[in-house]
């Protein structure tokens, strides 16, 4: 008998990955396996580069040629795709500039000083029996301010705090016979208004300001009556846990947090349908969706921030999918609370605020992909028999329960870039599934907004890799806070810095954020995304909607190969008693290869039952 | 009243330099003619106003300058290494006369650098400010990033050979086997009343 080789494809979102078995025996036996990045949409004409490209890379694995394969099997993928989109719901204004609160790196001194705002150039002109705070432009040299102020002070003029538009705190700090508070870097100092009353209050090194951050501590400063001091305590709750800052008293001052009219969504399921304002945040949203059943469509208010994000993602996927856009029916979501970086409007100091907004992933469901297009094609490019084989779940189900230690019943958890896709298998082989919208990509964009990062890439690389310290060239914190010494130096750019450890070596990040600050972002991404996602699928596909009644979850898909996240969902899923851990297919895949894996094992099932 | 002024700049050569012990400060190498046989940098800064800058973004941030000078190379790699081994904290910075400026850390090669600013001619008072300021940065421990600098692909052409005159009038102060003395500074402000 010829001999029968079979390659089994399975063309995911992000991954496009191959398995390669000799199929003339009873049972298979795997030659080789590779995988690339998927080219274009799932499903269309422009996978065929990636697959053809990752054939051949596998084909010479297993020392043979294309021409070799007696047949290629294509996984009927599920007609969903992701997409994901990001927006503000808040916003900070200040009106009528009357505080400036930011963290310079270096302020001057310490403690709070009071007094009337005025242009240093003026301030030798001045009376002396008011207390002064000195607002200095740019144009001053540190030097000559510090004379200038000894002088007056000598002289007799009692001056409080001061003001520097340059970072220069320090520098006349070092040079003051009397010391002041002093607040720097304030960059639009055109705009501190004059002659005004104003509190200067500066928190030692590693402390935070008090006085100005408390309503009663400013009533205190400025001798308010308790209505003033209701107008100006939302100016408080913005200095809180700041090092240094100032307040100006203008008669019409004032700071007010401006909820943007971000819109609602309405949210149809088969029992119910529920409209949540997008403004009272993820938690809102996902507590809606709970109640409403299967979710049939999402609906965002017309006109509004949520209308537009809602009505861009039809267009992309009506664009990719070919259909109308009012063909495109939302059939799952997910929404996350995420900080982007905003700066405030009417700010002195170009002060910029962690404004809430919310992520959302969602998911569509689309006529059939054309699968069997790709598969023709395929075809007559290569001139193999291409066949589409079985329901992408059953495939990666089969492929899953090559692990060792697994038997039916079980749940796998599918965790790739654009979905989490969940499947459970009962005693008697009914398989369920799930597909959910939200995934790496969504933790990647979220990494990226609250660390203000300008390149993707960056974030990405940051998900995926652990950080450390480089604290000289010879030793580096690691995450865990144990330090690791090398022998060989680290590349001078990466001194100093925060470094993400890629086996390839360290690549060092472009910002000040510290090692535990970014960890944390990275932590809590994943952590809503997959823990979140990873308990509403097995919610879904469990058959009494109880988690407590599944005893084993297997994960598979590039996420589950992250160094993190299986982890966080084994923790989270052993509360309910659920042994739950990721793939190894084959016994040697890891995570990977599950559904070309199960492609080509279907193909000998079919055989041995005739 | 914010009158012109100037800023007068006084060095004087001490005791051979040693290595210092305290772990906060960075020490900037000048080279042999910096601010005595050459006064001003190739675009025609004064040295002190330069040096100052770099003095005051050390000071801004809490670290301690020590300045030494450089007899046996005017070689801006070599002197900055130079500082950086004499350095308490193990930064030093090295200042050529013509602007030509580098970030510096022991324990790394002479010819590598922390960070490295080739082209003089594009140098700021502020990027020298930037300068002083990561230098500290560096030896507080704190993330850094890097100062941003421009490339002028138009400074070679114009600038090389002025460049090269000035290396050479560098060079000629060059003394073999003299090992860098400290320097004592200090800079003077004198207000032009208007």
């Amino acid at each position: 008998m010829a001999k029968e080789i079979l390659a089994g494809i399975d063309i995911g979102n992000s991954t496009t990955e191959i398995a390669i078995a000799d199929v003339s025996g009873r049972e298979p036996v795997f030659l080789s396996q590779h995988l690339v990045p998927t080219t274009g949409v799932k499903g269309t004409a422009e996978n065929i580069q990636g697959i053809t490209a990752c054939l051949e890379k596998a084909v010479k694995k297993a020392e043979l040629a294309i021409s070799d394969l007696t047949r290629i099997r294509l996984n009927d993928a599920v007609p969903v795709i992701g997409d994901l989109a990001m927006d503000l719901i808040s916003e900070t204004i200040i009106t009528e500039s009357s505080m400036i609160g930011h963290n310079p790196d270096t302020p001057g001194g310490g403690g709070i000083g009071t007094g009337e705002t005025i242009l240093i150039n003026e301030l030798a002109d001045q009376r002396h029996d008011t207390d002064y705070i000195v607002v200095v432009p740019e144009t001053c040299d540190y030097e000559w301010v510090a004379y200038m102020i000894n002088r007056c002070v000598k002289n007799g003029i009692s001056v409080k705090g001061a003001i520097i538009q340059k970072d220069d705190g320090v520098l006349v700090h070092n040079r003051l016979q009397e010391k002041i508070p002093i607040v720097d870097e304030v960059a639009f100092i055109e705009k501190v208004p004059l002659h005004k009353p104003a509190a200067v209050e500066v928190a030692l090194s590693g402390h935070v300001i008090r006085m100005l951050s408390n309503p009663y501590g400013l009533a205190t400063v400025f001798g308010l009556s308790p209505e003033e001091t209701r107008q100006i305590a939302p100016v408080a709750k913005s200095l809180v846990g700041i090092r240094s800052a100032v307040v100006i008293r203008t008669p019409q001052g004032e700071i007010v947090e401006r909820k943007i009219e971000a819109g609602s969504i309405t949210l149809v399921g088969d029992k119910d349908s529920v409209t949540v304002p997008i403004n009272d945040g993820a938690k809102r949203i996902m507590n809606a969706y709970k109640n409403i059943g299967n979710l049939i469509d999402v609906q965002g208010e017309m006109g509004t921030n949520v209308g537009g994000m809602l009505n861009g993602l039809r267009q992309d996927l009506a664009h990719l999918t070919g259909q109308a856009s009012r063909d495109i029916h939302i059939s799952d979501m997910l929404a996350v609370d995420s900080g982007i970086p905003t700066s405030i409007s009417g700010a002195m100091a170009g002060e910029i605020a962690m404004e809430q907004g919310v992520a959302l992933a969602s998911m569509v469901k689309t006529e059939k992909l054309s699968v069997h297009k790709v598969a023709d094609l395929l075809q007559k490019q290569l001139n193999v028999e291409v066949e589409v084989g079985g329901i992408e779940a059953e495939m990666a189900m089969r492929g899953a329960l090559t692990t060792p230690g697994t038997e039916q019943p079980l749940v796998i958890l599918d965790m790739g870039g654009g979905s989490t896709d969940a499947a459970a298998i009962d005693l008697k082989g009914q398989i369920t599934t799930a597909h959910l919208a939200g995934a790496g990509d969504m933790v990647t964009l979220i990494i990226k907004s609250e660390l203000a990062l300008e390149d993707i890439d960056l974030a990405e690389k940051i998900k995926k890799y652990p950080l450390g310290k480089v604290i000289s060239l010879f030793h580096m914190q690691l995450e865990d806070g144990t330090i690791s010494f090398t022998e060989t130096p680290y590349a001078p750019e990466t001194f100093g810095k925060v470094v993400i450890r890629e086996e390839s070596g360290l690549t060092p990040l472009p910002i000040r954020d510290s090692l535990e600050k970014v960890r944390h972002v990275r932590r809590e991404a994943k952590r809503k995304v997959f823990v979140t996602n990873a308990l509403r699928a097995l919610e879904k596909v469990s058959p009494t909607q109880n988690l407590r009644h599944l005893s084993f979850v297997v994960m598979l898909g590039g996420s589950a190969l992250d160094f993190e996240i299986p982890q966080m969902i084994t923790e989270e899923l052993s509360s309910y008693s659920i042994v739950a851990g990721f793939a190894n297919t084959r016994g040697t895949e890891g995570p990977r290869n599950a559904v070309a894996t199960g492609l080509i094992l279907s193909v000998t099932e079919e055989v041995a039952n005739g | 009243m914010i009158g012109t002024f100037e800023i007068l700049m006084n060095l004087e050569d001490g005791e051979t330099a040693q290595k210092g012990i305290n772990a906060n400060e960075v020490v900037i190498a000048i080279s042999p003619a910096f601010g005595k046989e050459l006064n001003k940098t190739i675009v025609k800064v004064d040295h002190g106003k330069v040096l100052r800058e770099i003095v005051s973004g050390i000071e801004e941030q809490g670290a301690l300058p020590r300045i030494i000078r450089s007899y046996h190379t005017a070689d801006l790699a070599f002197m900055g290494h130079q500082a950086a081994k004499l350095s308490g904290s193990g930064i030093g910075i090295g200042l050529q006369s013509r602007g030509t400026t580098v970030i510096h850390q022991k324990d790394l090669d002479p010819l590598s650098n922390l960070e490295l600013f080739p082209q003089s001619p594009s140098i700021t008072l502020e990027t020298y400010r930037a300068i002083g300021k990561n230098g500290a940065l560096y030896a507080l421990g704190e993330s850094v990033d890097p100062v941003p600098s421009v490339n002028d692909q138009m400074a070679r052409p114009r600038y090389q050979a002025i460049a090269a005159l000035l290396h050479l009038r560098e060079a000629e102060q060059v003394i073999k086997n003299k090992k860098p003395v400290e320097v004592q500074w200090n800079f003077t402000i004198k207000e032009e009343e208007n």
